[in-house]
């Protein structure tokens, strides 16, 4: 190091201190606010810290959580998933087509089971996630605009399905053999909703594939540098497309639980939705760029994301006061993340022992 | 600056623990949420208003919440107001089918659930249900319309949004009316979605489509406003236009002649009657009033404008 910077000044060492403690603040950021806001809205509102309120917030988190841990992999590779909300609207539409219409074969119509609705479903989420990818990967087309297509496609798609209307009565009839589905969003383990249990298997797997597989660190390499990683013999195209599927898949959970638990699906379900899991990602640190960010830093921000939106409510904050107090947490929290990279860069050289734990930055 | 912010969020952390030290003595008081579609349609508005301001009259705490017509959002804010111990939740929901679930959890929690303006597709779950009679408000103004149109002639309809109940049922009330008259020609029918910018631009090209169209019946105030604007840059003045709500805006413009006639529904009254029976029923027990409970709407023309302000009667 002495070598790289022999010019610095010792009384820069305090400098230098400070830095690393900021930059450590900024790392730590979306905990922070986290932590603050719970600490706030606890103070403000008796009924904020109950276990029956903290378990209806969770719940309330894993909606933008499942959307947030796929986003956060599409935005890993440098893209983007706008059609996620969508996607999300036309599973419930699909499986409330399913459970209240039958399949019809030959004049007969099929009740199919539950099971074999929510397959059916997330195959159908599934195949758009596909289209994403190759649209992305294959055809070469920027992702946002990919997206931003299958957005309207799959919303389109969605009101179509029903005319418009909403499927409603989707617990089933026990003469078609196709009761149950409410559970899919409405039931509890162990007292906590189900909900949150797919949202923390989803994150352990999506952790580990980020974490501790190859396939993981090639999602992060393309984002690093794309035409280095394809050098360096990484298939993009499929990681990139995989990246869009799974996306896809989260989005098929989040269509399920809602018209689960709302027992009816509406073809507008899901609108904005994609905005709220980006905003997450971004809060927990991922940069827009790709290459740069984690799995765990997702689920912290729609966390905040989660908990800012229901404190607000039960603090009686007025609806508009809600979406600016929103935008505002969103800007800084992108500013902040300006700020972490100016800063890495400025102090790069005294950093070099930090930077090569983290390894992916 | 990281110390200036420091300082500065430990300020505000300091200010609001204050506060929520004088608030403390609030919370004995009983709370009534208010859930309504949204806050910044003055319909919707009024609705709340009235049910908060009723509700803060006889010693509830009040909580207004928006849905924006999205079910996932309206099922959140019940979990929020379940999660607030709410003594009574006033409702205007957001879809008749998608709601029911909603109500049912809130229920089976122990708060009483009053529907105003819009039911749902279930008997027996929530404490009442009040709304405004749409069917017969939609012939009352059919049935000006027709006066206006002295009984013939081309016409159009603006429709709301197809999803939506009121949408259906308003059409069919003027229908009921309208088809009666041989020579009333319905040239055009477009959905405009309720919203204003939508209607003005539907009607600018029905008017391409058909330059013969003597009257406009829209199924609420903000399209028929949005139809009254489009005329008005055609320059067809004196066709005749009605719209449903009874809004501040539509009221002033059938003073100035631009529309000729609409339905007031009356929310003000509707949402105290839904707060009173509301305090009726956390008192005694019940609220002496069968659950379904349908309120007239008032024709209001320019004879009788005078009269009404803000979605209620005052003289």
């Amino acid at each position: 190091m002495s070598t790289e910077t022999p010019s610095q000044p010792r009384a820069n060492r305090f400098g230098v201190a400070s830095a690393r403690l900021i930059l450590l603040l900024l790392r730590a950021r979306a905990i922070l606010v986290l932590l603050l806001l719970l600490i706030l809205f606890s103070a403000l509102a008796p009924e904020f810290l109950t276990a029956n309120n903290l378990s209806i917030l969770t719940k309330h988190v894993a909606i933008t959580a499942l959307l947030a841990v796929g986003m956060t992999f599409v935005i890993l590779t440098g893209g983007i998933d706008l059609s996620v909300g969508s996607i999300a609207g036309l599973g419930g539409m699909v499986a409330g087509y399913l459970l209240t219409q039958g399949l019809s074969f030959d004049g007969v119509t099929h009740f199919p089971p539950v099971a074999i609705v929510i397959l059916l479903t997330i195959c159908a989420c599934l195949l758009v996630g596909a289209l994403n990818g190759w649209l992305v990967a294959k055809a070469g087309v920027a992702p946002f605009i990919a997206t931003l297509g299958t957005l309207y496609i799959a919303r389109g798609a969605a009101l179509l399905i029903s005319n418009g209307k909403t499927f409603p009565n989707l617990g089933g009839t026990a003469s078609r053999g196709n009761t149950g589905f409410p559970a899919f969003g409405q039931s509890f383990l162990l007292h906590v909703p189900t909900p949150v249990w797919m949202m923390v298997a989803l994150f352990a797997v999506a952790w580990v594939v980020a974490t501790k597989t190859p396939l993981g660190r090639h999602v992060y390499a393309i984002g690093g540098n794309e035409r280095a990683a394809r050098l360096a013999g990484i298939r993009v195209a499929q990681v990139k497309l995989a990246t869009y599927v799974f996306s896809a898949f989260c989005a098929a959970l989040v269509g399920l639980i809602i018209a689960a638990q709302l027992e009816a699906a509406h073809p507008a379900t899901g609108e904005s939705f994609e905005l709220n899991a980006i905003a997450a990602v971004v809060l927990g640190g991922t940069s827009l760029m790709g290459g740069r960010g984690s799995v765990t830093g997702s689920l912290i921000g729609a966390f905040v994301i989660g908990v800012l939106a229901d404190g607000l409510v039960m603090l009686g904050v007025s609806e508009f006061w809600q979406v600016v107090i929103k935008g505002v947490v969103i800007v800084v929290a992108v500013g902040l993340d300006q700020l972490q990279t100016r800063l890495e860069v400025r102090i790069l050289p005294y950093l070099t022992t930090v930077r090569t734990k983290e390894g992916h930055s | 600056m990281m110390r200036r912010t420091l300082a500065g969020l430990s300020c505000v952390l300091a200010l609001l623990l204050t506060c929520a030290g004088c608030h403390r003595d609030e919370h004995r008081r009983k709370l009534i949420v208010v859930i309504v579609p949204s806050q910044d349609n003055p319909y919707f508005k009024a609705e709340a208003d009235a049910a908060a301001a009723r509700a803060l009259e006889l010693g509830y705490r009040v909580r207004v919440d928006a849905h924006e017509d999205d079910a996932f959002r309206q099922d959140n804010l019940v979990d929020a107001a379940i999660a607030s111990n709410a003594a009574a939740i006033i409702l205007d929901n957001a879809g008749a089918d998608a709601t029911v679930s909603a109500v049912r959890r809130a229920t089976r929690a122990g708060i009483a659930v009053f529907l105003i303006d819009r039911e749902i597709d279930a008997t027996g779950i929530a404490k009442a249900q009040i709304i405004s009679d749409n069917d017969q408000g939609a012939r009352l103004v059919a049935a000006e319309f027709v006066r206006a149109m002295n009984g013939s002639g081309e016409y159009a309809e603006l429709l709301g949004k197809e999803s939506d109940t009121n949408a259906q049922i308003r059409t069919q009330g003027f229908h009921a009316v309208l088809d009666q008259y041989s020579n009333l020609k319905r040239v055009s029918a477009q959905s405009a979605n309720w919203s204003q910018a939508e209607a003005f631009q539907k009607t600018e090209t029905m008017l391409q489509a058909h330059g013969n169209i003597a009257g406009i019946i829209a199924g609420n105030d903000t399209m028929a406003l949005g139809a009254a604007a489009a005329l008005k840059s055609a320059g067809k003045l004196n066709v005749p236009i009605t719209g449903f709500d009874g809004s501040p805006d539509a009221i002033d413009a059938i003073e100035r002649g631009e529309l000729r006639a609409t339905a007031l529904q009356p929310a003000v009254l509707i949402s105290r009657l839904a707060v009173d029976e509301a305090d009726r029923f956390l008192k005694t027990g019940s609220t002496g009033h069968s659950e379904l409970q349908i309120i007239p709407c008032e024709l209001v023309t320019k004879s009788n404008a005078g009269n009404y302000r803000n979605f209620e009667k005052v003289r």
